[in-house]
């Protein structure tokens, strides 16, 4: 299906972000990131740590205030200024998933407050019964116990915990989920179930998902597409199975020449390579997006672009 | 050689397989207060030193009743033989010099002191808190609120017990309001810091991203946390207003003549030091022993509310 006849379920337009740093000069965090995300797909931002992946994600859910740019949810502006009802429904049907789920549970509330907060605040229910039953079936679809309702987070498993952190998430009937490293803090045995639970989570009730890693390995295994982000800029956006297959931004190849390989042998042979900024074109042109294959698109100069042109033909010969 | 065994199949069976198994805790259900209660009960010496303070706070609450002590009238003034009798049977802590039972002064003092000591920590603490925690939280509200802090904590407070006392005339309310009027403030700054240390953890942005809003954030997320904290804060704070209210009675500013005050007894009682010296002894005695309890059990009960002692 070409990306034109899809529907778009998140645009992020020219998005910029800066903190305050108490100096004249701000910090400019995100640098005019633009792309968009389809209704069904799960969109993936990988990068280094603070190249500014978690900063993105937390502007969408009004966390972060965009400094300039917009962010269009469903046909509606959700940054800057909107109305309270507006805020309400960006809260209602945008979620987050936490990266430590630790940290991201209050300590010293039931599992019951953790779920039903949400539930609370909208009033989603009619009565209690009606809101027992609700967090019994949250906990149940992400497999933990309506026993467990009683329970503190400090008593469970960093994975029982996640799950946690998925149930109260999705208790809201969201239609997008920002997952923020949702399991980059978990033990290597548990991750595994907690990517399948998100699927299947995602199957069942249709949602999108922008996924924030470092792990590429895991992007590769959960994401349709997949956005390289550095230094707050997006390098290259493509597809998951081109970017493996085509990875042409400098950038994009020295990040994957990090993954390990499970084969010790071919471990050995695996080199580094070092991303080096200085080598790109410094004729001091502006970078934009340029679209470089369907659905491939690149942050460079028009020089870069007919050296990248140049690179991806030849790649393509070679894999035939 | 081994001989070929066998297998037959009816020999296996499948074992059933519970994915929930694996999900089930084994530890006992944890209960906050109740490990809170477990805690504060383990040692001998506390549950004594909490036994004594009740009994002191018991006994000041109930004999002024049953003595009817009135520092107005003194029946045995005009009586010489009642004046200055050392304690013994008929009189636990010896008489004074109107003639009054000391034991009964002492109780009615105290009375007053430990009534001054709570209701003066409370409203300290409520308004304290509630303050204190919609400062922590919000930027905008820190920016002004700091300089009020500046202006507020830096009225010198005898000072202002003074002109209070005289403008509203001694007694129980001026007092009061003397401790309050700005003592809250310190209590407010203290949990405002509180309250910034753990604003920003991630489950509050949790909460936020589940639309919880700031009242109910800091009923749920921040007060909960800072149970301890608050603890400590009472277990200072009540010894501390009743040695206050010790000290300006003594000055002459606290209670005024028509109730009875373990400071003015003090400081009465002082001329008679030398002759008499239980008259002074068993008024500060009292007021140390109801002080240190206090104290203690108060630390005790911080320590016992902080969740890492539960273990």
């Amino acid at each position: 299906m070409s990306n034109k006849d899809r529907e778009v379920i998140l645009s992020i337009k020219h998005v910029d972000i800066s903190f305050d740093t108490g100096h004249k000069k701000k910090f400019v965090a995100v640098k005019d990131a633009n792309f968009d995300i389809y209704k069904g797909e799960t969109f993936a931002l990988v990068g280094e740590s603070g190249s500014g992946k978690t900063t993105l994600g937390r502007a969408i859910l009004r966390i972060n205030p965009c400094s300039a740019g917009e962010i269009i949810f469903e046909g509606k502006r959700i940054s800057g200024k909107i109305s309270k009802a507006e805020d309400r429904n960006v809260i209602r049907n945008i979620q987050m998933i936490f990266q430590d789920p630790a940290a991201s549970l209050n300590e010293r509330a039931t599992i019951d407050y953790c779920v039903s907060e949400g539930l609370y605040n909208f009033h989603l229910y009619e009565n209690e019964a009606d809101r027992s039953a609700k967090v019994d079936k949250a906990l149940n679809d992400v497999g933990l116990l309506p026993e467990h309702k009683s329970r503190y987070p400090h008593e469970f498993s960093g994975g029982q915990r996640q799950r946690v952190g998925i149930a109260r998430a999705m208790i809201m009937d969201p239609k997008f989920i920002v997952a923020d490293e949702p399991i980059s803090a978990l033990d290597v045995s548990i991750r595994a179930q907690v990517l399948n639970l998100m699927n299947k989570l995602k199957a069942e009730r249709n949602l999108t998902y922008l996924f924030i890693a470092h792990d590429l390995s895991v992007v590769r295994f959960i994401a349709d597409r997949i956005a390289v982000i550095h230094h707050g800029e997006i390098v290259e956006i493509a597809d998951s199975e081109t970017l493996f297959k085509y990875p042409i931004h400098p950038y994009t190849t020295a990040l994957l020449s990090t993954v390990p390989m499970p084969d010790p042998i071919v471990e050995r042979t695996r080199t580094h390579i070092v991303y080096d900024p200085s080598k790109l074109d410094q004729s001091g042109e502006e970078r934009e997006m340029r679209e470089l294959r369907p659905g491939h698109f690149l942050h460079c100069t028009s020089k870069e672009f007919a050296e990248y042109e140049e690179k991806i033909a030849q790649m393509e010969k070679e894999q035939g | 050689m081994m001989e070929e065994k066998i297998i037959e199949k009816d020999l296996f069976t499948f074992a059933s397989f519970d994915k929930y198994e694996s999900e089930h805790i084994a530890a006992p259900k944890y209960s906050y207060w109740k490990s809170v209660w477990h805690t504060f009960i383990k040692s001998k010496f506390t549950v004594g030193v909490a036994i004594v303070m009740l009994i002191m706070i018991g006994f000041a609450m109930i004999q002024p009743i049953i003595s009817g002590y009135d520092p107005l009238i003194a029946p045995n003034v005009n009586d010489e033989s009642m004046r200055f009798i050392k304690p013994c049977k008929e009189h636990i802590f010896g008489t004074d010099n109107l003639g009054n039972e000391v034991f009964d002064v002492v109780w009615a003092g105290a009375k007053n002191s430990i009534i001054i000591g709570f209701v003066c920590t409370f409203i300290n603490m409520i308004v304290g808190i509630a303050v204190g925690a919609v400062w922590g939280f919000s930027k905008k509200m820190d920016k002004w609120m700091i300089e009020v802090y500046n202006i507020v904590s830096n009225v010198p407070f005898l000072l202002l017990a003074m002109i209070l006392s005289y403008a509203m005339g001694a007694g129980m309310g001026t007092l009061i309001f003397v401790m309050c009027i700005t003592d809250w403030i310190f209590v407010a700054y203290f949990i405002r810091t509180q309250v910034m240390i753990i604003r920003d953890r991630e489950y509050n942005l949790a909460s936020k991203c589940l639309g919880t809003s700031t009242w109910t954030m800091i009923k749920n997320n921040i007060l909960p946390y800072l149970v301890s904290v608050i603890m400590t804060y009472v277990a200072r704070m009540i010894p501390s207003i009743i040695g206050y209210e010790v000290f300006l009675s003594y000055m002459g500013l606290g209670l005024g003549v028509t109730k009875a005050s373990l400071g003015r007894m003090v400081s009465t009682y002082t001329s008679y030091m030398n002759g008499y010296p239980h008259l002074f002894w068993i008024p500060v005695s009292v007021l140390a022993l109801l002080a240190i309890s206090l104290y203690i059990v108060g630390q005790k009960l911080a320590d016992a509310t902080d969740p890492r002692t539960h273990m």
